[in-house]
Parts: C-alpha cells; sequence; structure tokens
C-alpha cells in the first residue's frame, strides 16, 4: 500500500522506533525470555487494542476521564500512538526508561480529576479501582485475542502473563496485592465490577474506533472489519450493552481474521523503522 | 531461396559453426573445471541475515504465512507493470523484498529429511549448511552429488505451499488491497493471473518441468544456458539442478561496453526467441535470475513463473508486428490489438492516435539501424505503457493471457536500458519472427543459426 494511504498510522510506526532502544542500559522490566517480550509483540495487536478500548470504555468513570482530559477525539491516531508508546517502552525499553514513562503517566493523572455528568460521581484517574479496571481491561483482552488469532499461547503461559504484567499495573499504583495474577482471577475482577454501563461518551468513542476518521477509502474497510471481529470477540454482556450484533461466525474463522491482519501488519512493516525495531527485538530474545 | 543467397548462408553457417565451437571452448572452461572448483567458486551472498534465520515452520508462517509472503510477491509483480507507483511504495516493497530471512540449517535439513528421505549430508557427498542464495519462497544450497556432479539445491520454507494457496483463496481481501495499491489498475484481472502464477510457483515440479523444456531446448546453444534438472533430487518442494558459476548483473556493469552488448544481445535473443519459437515466456526479468561470462554467453536461472502460450495467444501478436511494422496497414493493426484484447473495440479514439501510442512499444524494430536503448528510453517505455493520463487509458487493457508477458517485456526494456545496449534489434527480431525467418545479422545469429542446423539434423535422423 502507499504508504500516504497509510499516514495515520505513521505515528504508531514512530512510536515502535523510538520505544525499542538501539542501545538498552539493561534488560528492562521484563526482559528478553520473559511471556511479556513474546506476546507484546504479536502480530493481532490492533485487535486486541480495539478490544480494550471497548470493554474499557464500559467503565463510566475510566471513560470520563479520558473523555473530558484527552485529545484522542481531535487525534485517533495520535492517541493510540501513545498508548502504544507506552506499552513498547515500558516492555522493551531499559527499566529507566520504562519507569521515566510510568512516571509521567502518573503525573499526567494527578491532572485528570472530576465529575461525570452521566453518573453524578467523582472520578479521579489516581484513583487504584480505575487503574485496575484499565489493566484488566487490557491484559484479559490481549490475552482473548492472542490466543484466538496470535501465536501459539497455552494456558500456562497466559497465566505466566497476566502473572508478569502485574508489574505493569504497579508501576501507575496500583497496589501489588490488589492485581489479578492468574487468567481466572482477572476475568473474575471483571465481572465483580458493579458500575458497568454504556455512556453517550463511550458511544461516541467506540463510534471513532469502529469506524476511525482520515483513513483512505481502502484502508477503512479493512479497518471496520477488523472492528467488526474485535465486536465479536468482546464478552457477551459487554456486547449486549452496546447492543452490537453477533458478527457472521465465518468472520471470525481464525484463518481469514489471520490474513486480514497480516495484510494490515505487511502494510505498517513498510513503514520506516519497523521492521528494524522488531528485528533488534528479535536478536535480543536470541542473544 | 536461389543457389547464391543459398551459399552464403551456408558460408555464414560454416563461419557460425566455427564461432560456437569458440564460444563452447570459452563456456567449457566452465565445464572442465572440477565439480570441487565450481562449489568453491559459488560465494555464499553476504547479506543473507543468518542472525535472523528461521528456526520453526511457526517462525516461517509469521514471517512470510497469513498473506504477508502473498502480498510481496504480488507487490513485486505489480512493481514491474506498474510505473505510476508512488516511490514510497518502491521503496518499501524493495525494503520487504530483502526481508525474508534464510531458514537455519537445521529447518533446510529437515525439509531434504521429508523430501528426500535422508538428512542432506546423506542425500549428497557435500552439502554446504548454509545458502548461498536466497529464493522467493525458499533458498539456495549448493552441494556435491554422490556420482560427482556440482548443484544448486533450492528447498522451499516449510508450510509455505499450504498458506499461499490458502491466502491466494481469500480473493476478496487480495483484490481490496491490490486495489488500495495500485489504483486504476484492472486488479481482477492482475490478481487472478498473477495468482494462477504464483500457485504454480510453490510447486518445484512444475517448476523443474518448465526448466528442463527451456534447458532442453537450448542444449548446445552457444550463448543462452539453461541448467538441467536433477530429476532424481527433485520433488515438489526441493529442485536440484546443475550449479553454474559466473558473474552478477552489478558486476557486468562493471565490464566494458562491449561485454555489455553481447549479453544484451542473447538476452534479447532468449526472450524473442523463447516466445515465438518455444511458446514460453519465463516471467521473472528480475537481474538476479542471470549470470554472466565473458564473450555474451548468459545462464538463465529461475523458471518458476514461466507462461506456456498458444498459437492462438500469439497469433494476434504476430499480427500486430507484421501490419505495423512490414504492411503499414495502421486500421489492421489496431483490430489485431483488439483481437488480442488490449483495446476496447468501437474505442471512440482515432487509429492514428493507437498508432502513437502502441507504436511506440514497437520502437526497437520500426528501423533497420543500430540502436542504443539508453536508460532513459526505457524508462519513457516503461512509464507510457500505464499512462493512466493518456487518450486511450479508459480504453487500454492488459488481458489476462499477456499479464506475464508485458512483465517480461517492461523488465526486458529495464534490463537492456541499464546496459545502455546498441544492436540492430530489427535484424535480430527478423531472424526470430517466424513469419520472416531472416538471415544471421550478428556472429551471435550465426551461432545460433549453427545450433538450429544442428538441432534440426538431430531431429530428422531420430
Amino acid at each position: 500500500m502507499d504508504t500516504a494511504r497509510l499516514s495515520p498510522l505513521e505515528p504508531l510506526a514512530r512510536a515502535y522506533r523510538r520505544a525499542v532502544p538501539e542501545h538498552p542500559a539493561d534488560d528492562g522490566l521484563f526482559g528478553p525470555r520473559s511471556i511479556v517480550w513474546r506476546v507484546n509483540r504479536d502480530r493481532c495487536f490492533p485487535l486486541a487494542g480495539m478490544r480494550s478500548l471497548m470493554v474499557q470504555a464500559l467503565h463510566p468513570l475510566a471513560m470520563a476521564g479520558v473523555a473530558e482530559h484527552s485529545t484522542w477525539r481531535r487525534d485517533p491516531f495520535g492517541r493510540l500512538a501513545a498508548t502504544s508508546s507506552y506499552l513498547l517502552t515500558t516492555t522493551y525499553g531499559d527499566t529507566a526508561s520504562a519507569l521515566a514513562a510510568a512516571a509521567w503517566v502518573r503525573k499526567i493523572h494527578t491532572h485528570v480529576r472530576g465529575v461525570d455528568a452521566e453518573t453524578g460521581l467523582p472520578y479521579s484517574a489516581e484513583d487504584p479501582a480505575l487503574l485496575l479496571w484499565v489493566h484488566a481491561a487490557m491484559v484479559e483482552s490481549i490475552i482473548t485475542v492472542v490466543q484466538r488469532y496470535g501465536r501459539a499461547l497455552d494456558d500456562g503461559d497466559a497465566d505466566r502473563y497476566v502473572a508478569e504484567m502485574v508489574r505493569f499495573a504497579e508501576i501507575v499504583g496500583v497496589p501489588t496485592a490488589d492485581v489479578p495474577t492468574t487468567v481466572a482471577s482477572l476475568r473474575e475482577h471483571i465481572e465483580s465490577v458493579g458500575l458497568r454501563q454504556v455512556t453517550p461518551a463511550a458511544r461516541d468513542a467506540i463510534g471513532i474506533v469502529l469506524d476511525a476518521p482520515d483513513l483512505d477509502d481502502d484502508m477503512r474497510e479493512l479497518w471496520r472489519d477488523l472492528g467488526q471481529v474485535a465486536v465479536g470477540t468482546l464478552p457477551e454482556w459487554a456486547r449486549e450493552m452496546y447492543g452490537f450484533d453477533a458478527p457472521p461466525a465465518e468472520l471470525m474463522e481464525r484463518e481469514p481474521v489471520r490474513q486480514l491482519l497480516g495484510a494490515l501488519d505487511l502494510a505498517f512493516e513498510s513503514l520506516p523503522g519497523v521492521l528494524e525495531a522488531r528485528q533488534r527485538i528479535e536478536l535480543r530474545t536470541r542473544a | 531461396m536461389s543457389a547464391s543467397t543459398g551459399a552464403i548462408r551456408q558460408s555464414r553457417v560454416s563461419r557460425g559453426a566455427a564461432l560456437a565451437r569458440l564460444a563452447l571452448r570459452i563456456g567449457g572452461r566452465y565445464l572442465a573445471r572440477s565439480p570441487r572448483l565450481l562449489f568453491a567458486s559459488v560465494e555464499r551472498r553476504g547479506e543473507l541475515r543468518h542472525d535472523l534465520a528461521l528456526r520453526s515452520a511457526d517462525e516461517v508462517a509469521e514471517e512470510l504465512g497469513s498473506m504477508k509472503g502473498v502480498l510481496m510477491k504480488l507487490g513485486q509483480m505489480a512493481s514491474y507493470i506498474y510505473e505510476d507507483m508512488p516511490a514510497t511504495f518502491r521503496a518499501s516493497m524493495s525494503r520487504l523484498q530483502q526481508k525474508a530471512p534464510p531458514m537455519t540449517p537445521a529447518l533446510a535439513a529437515s525439509v531434504i529429511v521429508a523430501e528426500l528421505g535422508a538428512p542432506p549430508d546423506q542425500v549428497f557427498a557435500e552439502w554446504d549448511p548454509l545458502p548461498f542464495a536466497a529464493a522467493s519462497i525458499g533458498q539456495v544450497h549448493r552441494a556435491i552429488t554422490h556420482d560427482g556432479r556440482a548443484v544448486a539445491v533450492k528447498v522451499q520454507y516449510p508450510g509455505i505451499a499450504r498458506s499461499i494457496t490458502s491466502d491466494l483463496r481469500n480473493v476478496g481481501l487480495l483484490r481490496r488491497i491490490v486495489g488500495a495499491a495500485f489504483p486504476g489498475l484492472d486488479t481482477r484481472s492482475l490478481v487472478d493471473e498473477l495468482g494462477d502464477r504464483l500457485q504454480e510457483e510453490v510447486d518445484y515440479v512444475r517448476e523443474a518441468e518448465s526448466q528442463e523444456l527451456f534447458a532442453r531446448y537450448y542444449d548446445g546453444h552457444a550463448f543462452i544456458g539453461v541448467p538441467h534438472v536433477v530429476a532424481e533430487l527433485s520433488t515438489s518442494r526441493v529442485l536440484t539442478s546443475e550449479l553454474v558459476s559466473g558473474a552478477s548483473f552489478d558486476e557486468l556493469l562493471g565490464w566494458d561496453q562491449q561485454e555489455r552488448d553481447l549479453a544484451a544481445e542473447t538476452i534479447h535473443r532468449f526472450v524473442f526467441r523463447s516466445l515465438y519459437r518455444l511458446h514460453a515466456f519465463n516471467g521473472d526479468p528480475h537481474p538476479g535470475n542471470y549470470l554472466f561470462h565473458r564473450g555474451g554467453r548468459v545462464t538463465f536461472l529461475d523458471f518458476g513463473l514461466t507462461k506456456l502460450f498458444t498459437e492462438d495467444d500469439l497469433a494476434p501478436l504476430i499480427d500486430a508486428v507484421r501490419f505495423l511494422v512490414f504492411d503499414k496497414d495502421y486500421e489492421a493493426f489496431r483490430a489485431a490489438l483488439e483481437r488480442a484484447g488490449f483495446l476496447r473495440a468501437g474505442a471512440p479514439v482515432p487509429t492514428s492516435v493507437v498508432v502513437d501510442r502502441f507504436g511506440q512499444f514497437y520502437g526497437t524494430v520500426l528501423q533497420d539501424a543500430a540502436m542504443t536503448i539508453t536508460p532513459a528510453y526505457a524508462s519513457a517505455i516503461v512509464r507510457r505503457f500505464f499512462d493512466a493520463r493518456g487518450p486511450l487509458a479508459p480504453y487500454s487493457d492488459v488481458p489476462r493471457a499477456y499479464v506475464i508477458m508485458q512483465r517480461i517485456n517492461l523488465g526486458l526494456y529495464a534490463v537492456l536500458g541499464s546496459l545502455n545496449a546498441t544492436a540492430n534489434w530489427r535484424r535480430i527480431a527478423e531472424e526470430i519472427w517466424p513469419f520472416r525467418n531472416g538471415p544471421p545479422s550478428t556472429p551471435i545469429g550465426e551461432a545460433e543459426a549453427a545450433w538450429l542446423s544442428k538441432k534440426t539434423e538431430k531431429v530428422l535422423k531420430n
């Protein structure tokens, strides 16, 4: 694909280039032998990311924090790139870069507070319960999507992944003892959160995720298909809250979904620096 | 034929025969070398990323499965026939083409075990565990057979055939993506034709048959070499053929202009003779598929994209040449293009425009004179070929049967252009056009005539 058509993905490529250091001081928070290193570069991450956002948005206070304090609406791909950059830096960066990125996020969070118009409840981005919700929704989405469409990840490794990712929650301020360490307890935690509902802000946000602006027509079609697949991977309660129909079974089959992801990934990899960043990661896992 | 022209031809043929013997002696230097020396002379390419080598079929699938390999290949093919491609896309395609890493020695050996029944060091007397070259869906190792022949063994990535087949079945997605990358192209015929060829390319048995077709036809040709296949060491995933040592295209560019002209003439002859006489087209004009020898001899490699043509496929093309170049009957020329499907019938465009636009593709054969194919000339031809703004663009198409032919034609111009090659291309073409059967016009042509008469004798004897 012509790179001009891929310009929305350009910030994401830049994030990749910058987050994966050429000369890291150490192996960072997880290390090249970790499951986190293996899973966090799976090619099905665009799908995992979409699903994460859909689940995360169903907590009205988490959604309010994003809706009222972020530039995502003006620049959704920039926002996506920032989130990806954070995940990549904390995964593949050295310890100092990872902790610096986390400190920056915590600093921003001190300003994210207010009252949610829909529920009338006060919120703060420093609230460990909200941080845990966002963490749990993301980690559970990654596991679900990678197990279904990514490289082989058995249940034991999935549990190890969840346990390793505790560190990821800790650095933004979730008390270690609160963070689930298995897939089962992670899902249990999500289901135990009482305040789950779809607000107008969430509908608005997910509308943009599913039909991203600034995409060329042909890319847009692929992106929409991917969005439908993401909808199909949602837990039933979440899908029903949004009122989405279950997509047809043939759309959800592993082979065509992987073909769609592969095509997108190839386009992404053709952007300058992405391939090289991936090779740096690969070489370190082999060292 | 009158007695006098017969005599002239006779003397030409014998001169040609002497030249052929000379060329054989030159070529013989390679053949006379011991397999061991030949084995050693084919060097491993430095740029293969052995540090990133693929260790398992799973890693192959991750790297090249799920549309990635198929799209890279389609993009590469389409890039030959789509000049309007943005430079950025071209750059990213070439980055991706260099990307596929080799297999580890163990993974490559596992393919040999699966295909030939034993590890490579038992199947072969000598086996180099590191590949010396990359192939589109595999890699090439050098080896020595138990009966002492130096061979090149192309080993296919495990699992890639299955994944390519499955990816090609998803035509809906392919058409959408190719349509996005190459706006304005007839993606239906392009994807269908290239998909068919790619499907064939994964079957090395088919490639072996094509290669043998060429190898047998050109057997004994002083200037055109095609390595024979070693059938007993070839399967659908492993292709073993004679190892040949020669200079790369980049090295040829460093030789003097006379060498470059000779090489260009041989390539030109190979392409046109294969099309008009063998009715076969080797659709991969990549300079990496040629090996060059001093004095104009060229070895042609890689027959994975061979397309066979019927008389009916070729008839309108031959008519077009005849009407434009010889009869100067422009209405008939236009009708031939319409019959071939290049131009929609009844397009509201004057015939003079048709002659102007399509005639340029015959620019090298319009005049009986020496002509230099400069890089500028070559790229102008290629650029105008798919000129989306031209007056004929709405009515022009590349019919499915000719997609591959266009690809090699344009690839051929690109190669001849970068060689800055000079020849009387018209005279050479006249030797080869079946409706002309012109006399030899160059020393290589004389050697070719000698080879042909020997070939005919052989056929008559048998």
